[in-house]
């Protein structure tokens, strides 16, 4: 949480501890922002949802007989194409959504799928073996970092998994600016409790501390500065400005945990769920994103529906459609009926996916300005396609039409010329030299922020923006 | 300190170098034939002697200007001089091209004000002065200005700059008034609070000014995001030197080589017993493969391996993190230091030798991990000397893991076989990062795996093996409770009843410490109220004072530096901008510390004391000699040479001749350089030319120089024939101001003028043309023909021409600055001349047109460099005339580094704000 990073690091200090530091009160958010409340604003707020999934996805090549009903990416290009039955659950809404193929992120495309969640949202060089871990500020951080102090959460971080997870293994797809992650928060009743029903007592004492702190500090440079020179003054003036703003912000943060709490009936959640419920417990999580929304208790989420390279709890995702562990899925896709049991357990994800953006899409704004869906941005997708393969990654971009997003196409950059085919048991396609020539994720993630409000036209390594959405 | 009238002596000198120039033109051609001859040591003899820094010349000439100055009248321009002689040399000679039909280079004299005192010229007019002094102007070959008439003009203008800065001197107001950078930051932290630890890591890079550095007040903003990371950084500082309660326990491994290796031998037995049973039926083969299978045991492995010396037995060190079955297990009482064992293991040099020892998930968070090692070498003789470094790693899954290095310096094993030396390392837990994160909630055996490992690493430079015997580990460690970073704070442990009294004491000394100077009851009175306030939301005393102390260290007293003066009462007249004595010490212990003064600092400033010299002197030198020094060393080096280039340099990754070792000798390379100038009092003309080489064993091999072992930097003397010494021919700085696989002229001359000969050459105009690789004619031409042809274009000419021949003298280095003679076949030609027509001859024509003709120069440089680091803010016109004085010092003491340090704290620039 970045609210911890800004306190006493003292281990007897049970500061919101085993909340498991999902969500971020902006206590020394980033910038300084309007007002305080978002829902006194005139219109909704943009909001932004990003989530990831392991593993890659069904990449039968074009002569596979799986290849018509099981290539995860779909038929056609542009305005005219079709779903296969990995993603034929989202007809319905195929008009609020993007698909995209063709797009990864540069410094890692050589690099063996397992390392590559920890990238994902941040374009970093996280490479493999024993070089040194780096990563830099994800996606949905830099989004929070913008509107976070609008709202009681800066973020929500989520994931199957829990935790941060160890480097290139990670369970976080959320990093903040200094690149470390932020734990993310796996419990469904601890998510909603912290959402809807804790009272922060010690936010509140540290907070006070704070306040006395920074009240001392200024009124010392205050005095500092009368001793000073006219020229040197103005170099002071920086620090006083500093301290003053910080002050801001402390009053700011001070206010939300005055404030009540929104008040929502968690009724008809089982907040009691684990992943031996697997379709259930996902369900709940996006329902959660979904109240977190609703409230406007925060507008950024990020949820790793699973880690790499199986082993972690997520992996049992996949009894929700009667396999027993999912990573094991792309490994078998050689067996009879190997494409069809992977891209069943991808279209359960698409299914659960549709679901959320369904929801959102038929509920009204409370300002009454449209549906929800048209103030949120999706982002859902995976950085590996073929086996192991951090190439031409899969994504799913929905919602956020009021930010001038354009859906129901497809933008097909990989083509037919795309790596895939079933792992034989030796040399992996990410060995193998690249067929094309991928544009850069950060692309679209520099159109995303743009759009999303952010004075900026980058993203990390990014070349250029994406115009065609 | 530098009398008035001496002062005023020494500053009629400022060009000095230019104008010796001008003489030194005819007769350096004259010359050329005996000097090219001549060993370079007696060239620098020779072109000491022509310093115009140290020439008794001046003595005579300035007499009349003592007058001038003791008459209390104020300075005048000389405008008559200018009208009747150097203007009109100036309007024959320079305004066809800079005057109002032509105006090269978008500079025009006829327009300057020739009152220098009173106008706003004198940029420009120092640009004049230096390139008529410098002889680059007129054009060699499109003037006859005569060298009497050239003479004229730059005494002229050298006088008349000098009146000018003393005059702009006295009115300057500088603000000094500067934040302390991340590393002084750092430092501060760490000598505060007793912690060798990294605070600043948050923080994010400083900018480089114009000049180079990091420290320049004007560079140096603050952010409200920067301020909460600095108060969050000295909260979480103060955290950590402050303890409560009891002491966590320990936890202690104890490794013998014998039960290391006990794994190892148990897999050969079983391949034995496998092989028996395999055989049981066959005798005659079973005696053939048992024999086999036996002396493959015997057979010395590649990596790591462990020997049982009793028989002789040898297996490879193996480790793999499934099922953390490597893990040691840890108790909870201390060890005895093991006696010596038939068993050891053996660490080959380099990385690919992997010694891990695996201590499971019981390593805690926080708190001293001491690792300790007993160790022999495995030969006496041989080539080289064992070293061992320590890493600590960790692999929770196939992907994630992690191996980050956690000693500073290499330790060699000194120990010959048979005997044991003990090796320790301190390794603060909580620095290292990543952790491994699965490491409190995953469980031993499964993966994740939660376990976590040390590695030992062998870095010698040739094969020179290391013989482990044993080793112990102990975390968290602490030889007192509580810790001394806690009594450094809290006092030695005294329980005063009274809270607030003892918070008064505490928080008074610490921030007589923290703000360096005396503080007053009022002060101290309003952070007691502090305290007095944030007592009742605080579980503990020691809670409240951290937070009282966190604002101590987050206040502008703490993290700028003010400069303050001495009240006018104190001194009468015009030195009203002295600064006091404590604002001195602190300035002081910046320069030569990176760092906040010491007690000893303190206390002399408290008593008055660093007013006189002789006590400055010898704080100089105690300073120097202090560990701390090394600081300077690096930073200063760093910054003045541009030194970030070479640490951006990323060599791909096998190019052949270059690994991590070689690279880290590199950037040790002139800082050690440095260092031994400043221990020694040497000639900083050592920097452009030495008879010896500062190298470890690593850098002497790239340079071909034998019989040097070990990771450990040396001076080492070089023969006749080592195209080696100084600062130019090091192989880092080439390295870094070259394009590899190519050398770089135009970069390596770029950085010779503005780092060495601090002399920037104008920034390329806006409408470059390229080099067209695609005609080719030029893609057939080497480097410098291309060069060359580059030049010969009119808008590249007159900058190119500057500047060229200087990088071209560097072509006998490749771009890892090894030395060639030939360029893909052609041999090298290194050779080019100068704007005058000189011929430069390669890097020794270029090391001794330097020492016979630029020698001032280059010392003035480094003096205005070393000035700007100190002081920490860019040189204005008005400090010229005292950068002069301070050259003229350094040069007529025979130019010692240490020596010019002195030079510098006592002068008025560094004594006044």
């Amino acid at each position: 949480m970045q609210m911890t990073t800004s306190m006493n690091a003292i281990n007897r200090r049970r500061f919101l501890r085993g909340s498991g530091l999902s969500l971020a009160l902006p206590l020394f958010g980033s910038l300084p922002a309007s007002s305080a409340s978002g829902s006194t604003a005139a219109r909704s707020p943009k909001r932004l949802a990003c989530f990831y999934f392991p593993d890659g996805v069904p990449m039968p090549l074009p002569e596979d007989p799986g290849y018509a009903e099981w290539s995860w990416f779909p038929h056609g290009g542009g305005r005219d194409f079709e779903f296969t039955k990995c993603m034929e659950t989202l007809e319905p809404i195929k008009n609020e959504l993007t698909v995209l193929s063709g797009f990864s992120h540069p410094r890692s495309r050589s690099v063996h799928g397992h390392n590559n969640a920890d990238q994902f949202l941040t374009a970093a060089l996280i490479g493999g073996g024993d070089r040194q871990y780096e990563n830099s500020i994800s996606l949905d951080q830099v989004y929070a970092r913008h509107v976070g102090d609008q709202t009681r959460f800066a973020s929500l971080v989520m994931s199957t998994d829990g935790g941060i997870g160890t480097a290139r293994g990670t369970h976080t797809i959320s990093f903040d600016h200094l690149g470390k992650p932020i734990p993310a928060e796996h419990r469904p009743k601890q998510i909603f409790d912290q959402l809807f029903l804790k009272r922060d007592v010690d936010s509140a004492r540290r907070l006070s501390l704070s306040r006395s702190a920074l009240d001392e500090m200024l009124d010392d440079a205050v005095r500092l500065r009368t001793t000073l020179s006219e020229s040197d003054r103005r170099r002071l003036d920086e620090y006083l400005d500093s301290v003053r703003q910080a002050e801001l912000k402390v009053e700011k943060t001070k206010r939300w945990l005055d404030a009540p709490l929104p008040d929502v009936d968690g009724g008809h959640l089982n907040l009691e769920l684990g992943v031996d419920e697997p379709r259930e417990y996902l369900q709940t999580m996006f329902e959660l994103i979904y109240l977190a929304f609703k409230t406007d208790s925060t507008r950024v989420a990020s949820y790793q529906i699973g880690r790499e390279n199986g082993v972690g709890r997520s992996d049992h995702l996949a009894r929700a459609v009667g396999f027993n562990v999912a990573h094991q899925l792309s490994h078998e896709t050689k067996h009879p009926d190997g494409w069809r049991n992977f891209g069943t357990y991808c279209r359960f994800l698409n299914e659960e996916y549709g679901r959320f953006i369904s929801k959102l899409r038929s509920t009204e704004e409370a300002l009454g300005d449209g549906n929800m869906l048209d103030n949120t941005l999706l982002l859902f997708g995976s950085a590996s396609s073929a086996f192991h393969l951090s190439r031409n990654y899969p994504i799913i971009l929905a919602g956020g039409k009021s930010m001038g997003f354009q859906h129901g196409q497809y933008l097909n950059h990989a083509g037919m010329n795309f790596q895939g085919g079933p792992w034989l048991g030796k040399r992996e396609p990410w060995q193998d030299e690249a067929k094309g020539e991928d544009l850069p994720l950060s692309n679209l993630y520099a159109t995303m922020l743009n759009r999303l409000g952010v004075p900026t036209e980058s993203f990390a390594d990014s070349t250029g923006m994406v115009e065609q959405i | 300190m530098f009398s008035n009238q001496r002062l005023s002596r020494l500053l009629t000198i400022w060009l000095s170098c230019a104008a010796t120039w001008s003489n030194a033109g005819d007769s350096a051609q004259l010359e050329s034939t005996s000097l090219d001859e001549l060993p370079l040591a007696q060239v620098r003899c020779i072109g000491s002697e022509r310093s115009r820094y140290r020439s008794p010349r001046q003595e005579e000439e300035s007499s009349e200007k003592d007058a001038h100055a003791s008459n209390g009248l104020p300075p005048q321009p000389n405008l008559a001089a200018f009208e009747t002689t150097v203007g009109p040399l100036l309007e024959r000679h320079c305004q066809d091209c800079h005057g109002p039909y032509e105006s090269e280079g978008n500079v025009r004299v006829d327009t300057l004000d020739p009152n220098l005192l009173q106008g706003s010229d004198t940029d420009w007019w120092s640009e004049v002065f230096s390139v008529v002094a410098k002889g680059e102007m007129p054009p060699a070959d499109a003037s006859d200005l005569a060298d009497q008439e050239r003479q004229q003009i730059i005494d002229w203008l050298a006088a008349e700059l000098q009146k000018a800065s003393v005059a702009r001197r006295a009115s300057a107001d500088h603000s000094t008034f500067r934040r302390l950078t991340r590393y002084e930051l750092n430092y501060a932290l760490q000598d505060l609070l007793g912690l060798p630890w990294n605070f600043t890591e948050e923080l994010p890079p400083e900018a480089h000014s114009e000049d180079g550095f990091q420290n320049s007040s004007h560079h140096l903003h603050l952010s409200v995001s920067q301020f909460e990371t600095l108060h969050r950084i000295a909260r979480s500082a103060l955290n950590h030197a402050a303890v409560t309660g009891d002491p966590p326990p320990t936890r202690y491994w104890d490794i013998s080589m014998r039960s290391a290796g006990a794994r190892e031998w148990s897999k050969q037995d079983d391949a034995m017993a496998k092989l028996e049973k395999k055989l049981k039926d066959d005798p005659e083969k079973l005696t053939q493969e048992r024999e086999r299978l036996q002396a493959s045991f015997g057979k010395t492995p590649r990596g790591a391996f462990f020997h049982d010396l009793a028989n002789d037995r040898v297996a490879s060190a193996d480790w793999n993190y499934r099922r953390a079955q490597y893990a040691f297990s840890p108790v909870n009482v201390p060890f005895p230091e093991p006696s010596q064992e038939s068993c050891v293991a053996v660490l080959p040099h380099g990385m690919g030798a992997r010694l891990i020892f695996e201590l499971g998930n019981q390593l805690p968070t926080e708190g001293t991990m001491r690792v300790t090692v007993g160790t022999s070498r495995v030969e006496t003789e041989g080539a080289g000397i064992p070293s061992l470094q320590l890493f600590f790693g960790w692999q929770a899954s196939n992907e994630g893991r992690a191996l980050i290095r956690v000693s500073e310096q290499d330790t060699e094993v000194t120990a010959g076989p048979g005997e044991t030396q003990i090796i320790q390392w301190d390794v603060p837990l909580s620095e290292i990062y990543p952790r491994n994160a699965v490491r409190t909630t995953g469980t031993m055996g499964q993966t994740p795996s939660p376990s976590e490992y040390i590695r030992i690493v062998n870095s010698s430079a040739s094969p020179a093996p290391a013989e482990i015997h044993w080793v112990q580990v102990a975390a968290p460690v602490h030889d007192q409770w509580p810790p001394p970073s806690h009594r450094r704070i809290f006092g030695p442990g005294r329980k005063a009843d009274d809270e607030a009294q003892r918070a008064q004491e505490v928080i008074a000394d610490f921030m007589s410490l923290a703000w360096r100077r005396p503080i007053t009851d009022e002060e101290v009175g309003r952070k007691l109220d502090l305290f007095r306030s944030m007592r009742p939301s605080c579980e503990s005393f020691e809670e409240a004072v951290v937070e009282v102390l966190a604002t101590v260290l987050s206040s502008p007293q703490f993290l700028f530096v003010s400069n303050r003066t001495l009240e006018s009462d104190d001194v009468g007249g015009d030195t009203h901008h002295r600064l006091n004595q404590h604002a001195l010490a602190s300035r002081l212990a910046l320069f030569l510390w990176c760092s906040v003064p010491d007690q000893e600092l303190l206390r002399l400033a408290h008593a008055g004391q660093l007013a006189d010299d002789s006590v400055l002197m010898t704080q100089i030198q105690r300073m120097l000699t202090d560990a701390k020094s090394g600081r300077f060393a690096k930073h200063f080096v760093h910054q003045w040479l541009d030194m970030q280039l070479l640490d951006f340099q990323d060599f791909k990754r096998h190019v052949p001749g270059f690994d991590p070792l070689l690279k880290e000798a590199m950037q040790h390379e002139p800082v050690e350089l440095f260092e031994a100038l400043f221990r020694n009092d040497a000639s900083v003309l050592d920097f452009l030319h030495s008879d010896y080489a500062m190298v470890n064993e690593r850098l002497a091999r790239h340079y071909g120089l034998a019989g040097v072992v070990g990771n450990q930097f040396r001076q080492v003397p070089l023969g006749a024939g080592v195209r080696r010494g100084g600062l130019l021919t090091q192989a880092g700085l080439i390295a870094m101001n070259s394009d590899y696989p190519d050398s770089h002229p135009l970069k390596r001359a770029v950085w010779l003028l503005e780092s060495v000969l601090g002399d920037p050459p104008p920034p390329p105009p806006p409408a470059v043309p390229q080099i067209d690789l695609a005609d080719p004619r030029i893609a057939e031409m080497t480097l410098k023909e291309r060069i060359e042809d580059h030049r010969n274009h009119a808008a590249c000419m007159s900058c190119h021409v500057k500047i060229d021949p200087w990088g071209i003298a560097f072509e006998n280095y490749d771009a890892l600055g090894r030395w060639r003679d030939k360029i893909a076949g052609k041999p090298v030609d290194a050779s080019s001349e100068l704007f005058n027509h000189e011929r430069l001859d390669g890097m020794d024509g270029l090391k001794r047109f330097l020492l016979l003709h630029r020698q001032d120069q280059f010392v003035r440089a480094l003096v205005s460099k070393l000035v700007t680091y100190a002081l920490g803010r860019p040189l204005a016109f008005s400090d010229q005339a005292e950068v002069d004085a301070i050259t003229t010092v350094v040069r007529q003491r025979g130019d010692g580094l240490r020596s010019t340090l002195e030079a510098i704290v006592l002068s008025e620039l560094f004594q006044c704000r």
